[in-house]
């Protein structure tokens, strides 16, 4: 992967106004994936969406990491149940 | 357009602290953000008045206009140029018009009411107002196709924001289905990368066919008497007439399977669903006058 295919943490967190803790907390609960180099940390450019996400839910609704994670597990639910639920309506549009 | 309660919609009351509307703003935005709430449009509009309500209620000069004129929101503008011109005729200088701008790359939808009243959009969420993107925004498009179109791969080019994309539609995508054109969305911010254009697929179908994925259904009529003797019909599939033959005996409701003669796969190529028919026997209501002696005569073979 080249290196423009990365974000540093460092970049991330001051143009969000958070602190570096917070990403590699999100890391340790295993919602984001940060490769630590020798120089600097740094995400894939893939987990951004989902990392501006969690920054949204932290800075606009105060919502500490810990929060975030049970969120992140639910929300990951609830789409999942959206698409079954989508799914089964249309079968019985079909059938019906 | 309407008058909105600002306080009715924080529900909070007229004498309500800068902190007592801090609050409840948060409470709602807790429960309507659209973060906490993926595809669910009356969270998102209740999260958009709830912000329109913090944007007015938690400016003082903004607060203190709606409440001047509250009901008589309409007037306003007269109210305040008459203001305005007794003030310049009394004292020099005295200047107390408000100007409001758009903050530009605010994402925020905001109401008639609040732009006839205030004039454009806000700083938008965020309890310092300021928003940070880094990312670029995310764009979301609707195109509408018919199924028709969707049975075989659909060359199309769209315009957004001034930009031409081309694109072609796998055949078989589902209504509701949306697809990614990755960096296609807004430009990113201070380097950073641009956003994505999210198209949302509206599939409409006129067609006689119900669909479920690559399966399609329909009904079809099976005249009494060759359900009951058996014989043959002729169904119309997506792709032409068929002949088909029905079993003598043949019940109401009976269905049969078509295989591959369905809709395409979705990025399948070559591989389609199933048709599925199901047999509705048509009972005669007009009858002649031999028909009728012939059902008579039927009946009286005591025929279960």
């Amino acid at each position: 992967m080249k290196q423009d295919n990365y974000i540093s943490v460092k970049t991330f967190c001051k143009l969000h106004g958070v602190g570096e803790s917070f990403v590699h907390t999100l890391c340790e609960y295993e919602i984001v994936q940060v490769e630590y180099g020798q120089e600097e940390s740094r995400f894939p450019i893939e987990e951004l969406p989902l990392m501006e996400k969690m920054v949204r839910l932290h800075n606009e609704l105060e919502i500490n990491p810990e929060g975030i994670q049970a969120i992140y597990h639910l929300l990951g639910q609830v789409e999942s149940l959206q698409q079954e639920v989508a799914s089964l309506k249309k079968r019985l549009e079909a059938l019906g | 357009m309407e008058f909105i309660d600002y306080y009715k919609v924080l529900g909070v009351d007229k004498k309500a602290s800068t902190e007592d509307i801090k609050k409840a703003y948060r409470k709602l935005a807790r429960k309507y953000h659209p973060d906490l709430n993926p595809n669910d449009k009356e969270a998102e509009m209740n999260f958009k008045r709830a912000n329109e309500a913090n944007e007015v209620l938690s400016d003082p000069e903004k607060r203190k206009k709606y409440d001047e004129y509250g009901q008589d929101w309409q007037h306003a503008e007269e109210f305040e140029r008459a203001k305005r011109s007794r003030a310049q005729q009394g004292r020099q200088g005295d200047r107390s018009g408000y100007t409001y701008s758009r903050t530009s790359g605010s994402d925020q939808d905001f109401s008639d009411f609040f732009e006839s009243m205030f004039g454009g959009g806000g700083q938008g969420f965020g309890a310092g107002g300021q928003r940070v993107r880094f990312r670029g925004q995310d764009y979301n498009a609707q195109l509408q196709l018919s199924l028709m179109d969707v049975y075989t791969p659909q060359k199309q080019t769209l315009t957004v924001n001034g930009k031409n994309i081309r694109l072609t539609i796998p055949a078989g995508i589902e209504d509701g289905q949306t697809i990614k054109i990755k960096g296609h969305g807004g430009p990113g911010i201070e380097g950073g990368p641009a956003g994505d254009l999210y198209i949302t697929f509206s599939i409409v179908n006129h067609t006689a066919f119900k669909r479920d994925g690559a399966n399609l259904y329909k009904t079809v009529e099976v005249p009494l008497v060759k359900a009951v003797l058996g014989g043959e019909i002729q169904v119309e599939t997506l792709t032409g007439k068929v002949k088909l033959k029905v079993a003598a005996g043949t019940d109401n409701g009976t269905k049969v399977k078509l295989k591959g003669k369905g809709f395409p796969k979705y990025k399948k190529e070559g591989q389609f669903g199933d048709l599925y028919l199901t047999y509705q026997v048509k009972i005669p209501k007009q009858l002649t006058q031999e028909q009728r002696e012939l059902f008579e005569s039927l009946e009286k073979t005591n025929l279960v």
